[in-house]
């Protein structure tokens, strides 16, 4: 009976853009090569096309050119029905990261992984959603974030403010620039705050958080449902606004960067009132003008992750490593870095959804395999919290033995304060 | 002028006027095939079709119905010739060879290559129907082991296809007067075997890519083993049991050692009759149509058996051709010592890493 | 009213318009599902992007190519080879010059055609071989792919059947089952011929806004 809800979500997620990469789909089958639940799994259900077809079979019978005319001689595919739906959901929400990685191969360009987000939709109405996505989206809707507490923000912001001596005003009005947070940084990597105040104290920038809208995971977005997105982002908007920043700083978290900088104003409707600037940008320009100075070189074989959704699907590919060149004495590249990177394994809501982590885990070793290529890392850079903690999660997993650094907090460490030492290289003890 | 005299003139590399008028006159079309491979040594340095035609519009009498006696007056007139290989010593208007070699072509090869082909057909349904369709015994075990490669299942898929386009066509050229010509009409089969004749001549050069490769993906496991002769001694696939064999049993290794041998003496003798200009004498050519004619005919009967047994004989064999992995207890009863190889873990077992 | 001129002069007529309307209905109603404009602040150029996408896609880039070397090879073999008979053997060129577009060109010589030709074929044929052996591209395909597949073949191979061209039947045949190919096109997969600008093209656009073409 809902199926129906669920075909019209899909049909209200066709447009001009979706329309051409159904059409043009040849199955040759080449995304598999680049779909790591494929390539560990060796399973052919989970070619990343595949995954298109319940959304491609509502465009074939109810809206392609020539639909009509198909249904009437008895061509266009059957209705999608409630088990066509629930057979689908592993595939859509368990087995796609959103990483995008597929579109390289194809010969086509189709960008499968926005296909894949926008067919969301269908499971969302038809209620289908995994518990563990759903049940983070509600408290991200009634508590502001998917896994902070009301009241926990503020104790951890004063704890970090009292450990680098700086002090971090929350809900300043008037100042420049309003960051936003993962909820995994102000619970696992919450350090990443205080090197943000040595950072913007160093180059006088004017900064603050909200304690409404400090949460710049946007679950909604992951999990597909236009509805939740919109509130969330609409959260960011009026507190950007009520507050008057010019700017508002995208952390080190993905899909925060896509879902509030690109498709953020196509979902409140309206160009924002912000500029929103990945942090990544902001340091790398602010290393430019000389307005943060950095003191030593890290000599550790160090990597950089790139996040697909910063990289590959952002287009944040050389800031960061201008900034790594900046403090790294020994910096190596994976194959296929930047644009062509393969992802950490749980992006895309599949870290917040405890039914795939199986697969999740079992997917790392695509990466681990890019990673022990270049042989004797010793630090893993990465700039997106998610992917950091998948990455540590399977790290542990695989018996590896390999620290995960976020950026902003490596070039904290090696910020120029004067006759000050380097920070000391503090490593958080593993919670997990 | 009888057709048989049109073997020798066929050879001959007559202005290209004569050659159109002789190819048009309705002569056996078997020797219009080499009159064309004859015929496109000209054209090679003339350029396309188009032009080819128009400049030489040919007879409009094309069923064959000028006389004969027209024909024969321009030879007696004194009408010279050059050979496609001047290095074949000088032009023999008629050769008498050439008769001998026309009653093996078209009496011996013909009625043996057929009965041939018809006796693999009558043991495959006899087969058929005593033994019916090869079960699992064991039922499916729901388990799977990979049995070809994505390497070995795109070569076979593609000699397969290109050998049924060859296989027919030729069977067409072959028996096409025999059996066709009563039942269609000689118009129809004339538009037929030109067509056939087209295709298999532009086709052939595929085939023979595709069995070099074929031998050489397919070569290792088809090595002879002790256990092929066990396998004959018990009669292979005649009897209930199963006798055990490797990755191939002897009779899969006969029918690949048969396609090979067979293909490549196809191939060898389908260059010299697609580009007769190759040829250092006429036996070599005479030669050639009929180890084709020989080995054609063999190994189309063999495929007879390999289809039946590969696709609706034997449960489950297809699936390995298909999807790359095959029942477990299907390995076990048709692939004993093979599947205990491959249980020892997948390197051992498929012997050829998988594709990608 | 023969059968010739039927297939030569009426079907002809239609097929083609068929294929004409078809193919730019299919386009238009395709461009005009619309989309909303986009109101994130761009960082690169859109325009840019799509070029860029349309391009890059030409050659498997990431780090693919060995690993989707065969499909690029067979791809490339029948697509190219196809084009090149489509518009350069004689019979189509005086096609082409008499009923079409009033000009020729110089054609290929008969060694070249058959060269193309068998590596038309063989990429062909190798791509249907995949389709039916792989179980990636079983677990994808349809009955379309499959049609698609196979009338295109014929198309060709009926084509080469008649290179005698001393038999109007089988110039016919030819001429028959190309005008079924087109018939079929506009309602098919093989639009790809045509979507594939479309859907690299946006592709490109959305991420050339933001400065990064995958």
């Amino acid at each position: 009976m809902s199926a129906q809800k669920a075909i019209d979500a899909l049909a209200g997620q066709i447009d001009s853009t979706v329309a051409s990469y159904l059409e043009a789909c040849i199955h040759c089958g080449q995304c598999a090569e680049a779909c790591h639940f494929y390539q560990v799994t060796g399973d052919p259900k989970y070619t990343p096309t595949y995954k298109m077809r319940p959304i491609d079979r509502v465009y074939r019978r109810d809206k392609a050119p020539f639909s009509g005319l198909m249904k009437a001689i008895g061509l266009a595919p059957d209705e999608l029905t409630m088990q066509d739906l629930e057979d689908w959901s592993e595939l859509l929400y368990d087995t796609c990261t959103l990483c995008g990685r597929c579109t390289l191969v194809c010969p086509m360009g189709i960008d499968i992984a926005t296909v894949v987000r926008k067919s969301r939709a269908g499971l969302v109405a038809a209620g289908m959603v995994p518990e563990g996505l759903l049940a983070a989206a509600e408290r991200a809707v009634e508590q502001g974030s998917p896994l902070i507490k009301p009241g926990v923000l503020e104790k951890v912001v004063a704890k970090q403010s009292a450990e680098v001596g700086i002090p971090i005003e929350l809900d300043k009005k008037g100042v420049d620039y309003l960051v936003i947070l993962s909820a995994m940084e102000i619970l696992n990597f919450y350090e990443v705050i205080g090197a943000l105040a040595k950072i913007f104290k160093q180059a006088g920038i004017s900064w603050t958080i909200s304690t409404t809208a400090f949460e710049a995971t946007n679950i909604g977005y992951q999990m597909g449902s236009p509805d939740i997105a919109r509130t969330l982002v609409q959260r960011i908007v009026d507190s950007a606004e009520e507050l008057g920043v010019k700017y508002v700083i995208s952390p080190e978290c993905g899909h925060a960067y896509t879902a509030l900088n690109w498709d953020g104003p196509n979902m409140t409707g309206k160009r924002h009132s912000f500029k929103v600037i990945h942090i990544l940008e902001l340091l790398e320009q602010l290393r430019r003008d000389g307005r943060v100075k950095t003191k030593g070189l890290d000599g550790r074989r160090i990597t950089y992750h790139d996040p697909c959704q910063i990289s590959r699907r952002g287009g944040v590919i050389d800031e960061p490593r201008s900034l790594i060149d900046q403090i790294s004495s020994n910096f190596v590249e994976m194959r296929n870095h930047g644009a062509a990177n393969i992802c950490c394994g749980g992006g895309g809501g599949v870290s917040s959804n405890p039914r795939a982590e199986g697969l999740r885990i079992k997917a790392f070793a695509c990466k681990k395999e890019q990673i022990d290529e270049l042989g004797g890392v010793e630090a893993l850079v990465t700039s997106c919290a998610n992917c950091r903690n998948v990455l540590e999660e399977a790290i542990d997993e695989f018996e590896m033995d390999l620290p995960v650094v976020g950026l902003t907090e490596l070039v904290a460490m090696y910020l120029d304060e004067g006759e000050k030492k380097p920070a000391a290289r503090k490593r958080r003890k593993k919670a997990a | 002028m009888s057709h048989r005299d049109g073997i020798a003139i066929m050879l001959l590399n007559a202005p290209r006027k004569n050659v159109v008028r002789l190819a048009r006159a309705g002569a056996v079309f078997l020797v219009a095939a080499l009159v064309i491979c004859a015929a496109a040594t000209p054209s090679l340095s003339e350029g396309g079709l188009a032009p080819h035609l128009s400049t030489n519009p040919g007879p409009a009498n094309t069923l064959g119905g000028q006389s004969s006696a027209d024909y024969w007056r321009q030879i007696r007139q004194g009408q010279s010739f050059t050979l496609v290989n001047p290095q074949m010593g000088p032009p023999v208007l008629v050769q008498s060879e050439g008769q001998d070699w026309r009653i093996f072509r078209n009496e011996t090869i013909k009625r043996y290559g057929g009965y041939l082909i018809l006796a693999m057909l009558a043991a495959t349904i006899l087969f058929a129907a005593l033994r019916g369709r090869v079960r699992i015994e064991g039922g499916r075990s729901g388990r799977t082991i990979p049995r070809f490669s994505q390497t070995e299942r795109t070569i076979h898929w593609f000699v397969a296809a290109v050998f049924i386009m060859l296989g027919v066509s030729g069977l067409v050229l072959l028996f096409g007067r025999t059996i066709l010509v009563p039942v269609i009409g000689k118009t129809a089969h004339g538009a037929l075997a030109s067509a056939m004749l087209q295709g298999h001549n532009l086709l052939g050069p595929l085939f023979i890519i595709g069995i070099l490769a074929m031998a050489v993906v397919y070569f290792k496991d088809n090595l002879p083993r002790s256990a092929d002769i066990a396998w004959f001694f018990k009669g292979g696939p005649l009897f209930k049991w199963h006798v055990p064999s490797w990755k191939y049993n002897a009779g899969e290794k006969i029918w690949f050692w048969s396609a090979v041998i067979g293909g490549i003496a196809l191939s060898g003798s389908g260059i010299l009759m697609e580009f007769p200009w190759l040829a250092q004498n006429l036996q070599q050519l005479q030669l050639a149509t009929i180890v084709h004619g020989i080995a054609a005919t063999i190994v189309i009967g063999f495929a007879v058996g390999h289809i039946y047994l590969g696709t609706i004989g034997v449960e489950g064999a297809l699936e390995g051709m298909t999807q790359g992995q095959v029942d477990e207890n299907w390995a076990q009863e048709h692939h004993h010592l093979w599947a205990d190889a491959a249980s020892d873990g997948p390197s051992a077992a498929s012997e050829t890493a998988p594709a990608e | 009213m023969s059968l010739i001129w039927f297939v030569e002069q009426p079907l002809w007529y239609l097929s083609a318009t068929v294929f004409v309307v078809g193919v730019l209905w299919r386009l238009f109603a395709l461009v005009a599902l619309g989309k909303k404009e986009d109101l994130s602040v761009a960082r690169g150029s859109a325009g840019g992007g799509a070029v860029r996408a349309v391009l890059l896609h030409f050659i498997p880039h990431g780090g693919f190519f060995s690993k989707t070397f065969f499909h690029f090879l067979a791809g490339y073999a029948f697509h190219l080879g196809l084009f090149v008979l489509l518009l350069f053997a004689a019979p189509h060129v005086t096609f082409i010059d008499e009923r079409i577009l009033g000009v020729g060109w110089t054609p290929l010589p008969r060694w070249a055609f058959i060269l193309t030709a068998e590596i038309a074929f063989a990429g062909l044929i190798f791509l249907w071989a995949r389709r039916i052996s792989d179980p990636v591209q079983r677990q994808i395909s349809d009955a379309d792919d499959h049609a698609g597949t196979w009338l295109t073949f014929i198309a060709m191979l009926t084509g080469c059947l008649a290179l005698q061209e001393s038999n109007d039947a089988l110039r016919i045949i030819h001429m028959l089952s190309v005008e079924v190919w087109l018939i079929y096109f506009p309602f098919s997969r093989l639009m790809h011929a045509f979507t594939w600008v479309l859907s690299r093209g946006n592709m490109g656009a959305v991420f050339g806004r933001r400065g990064v073409t995958p």
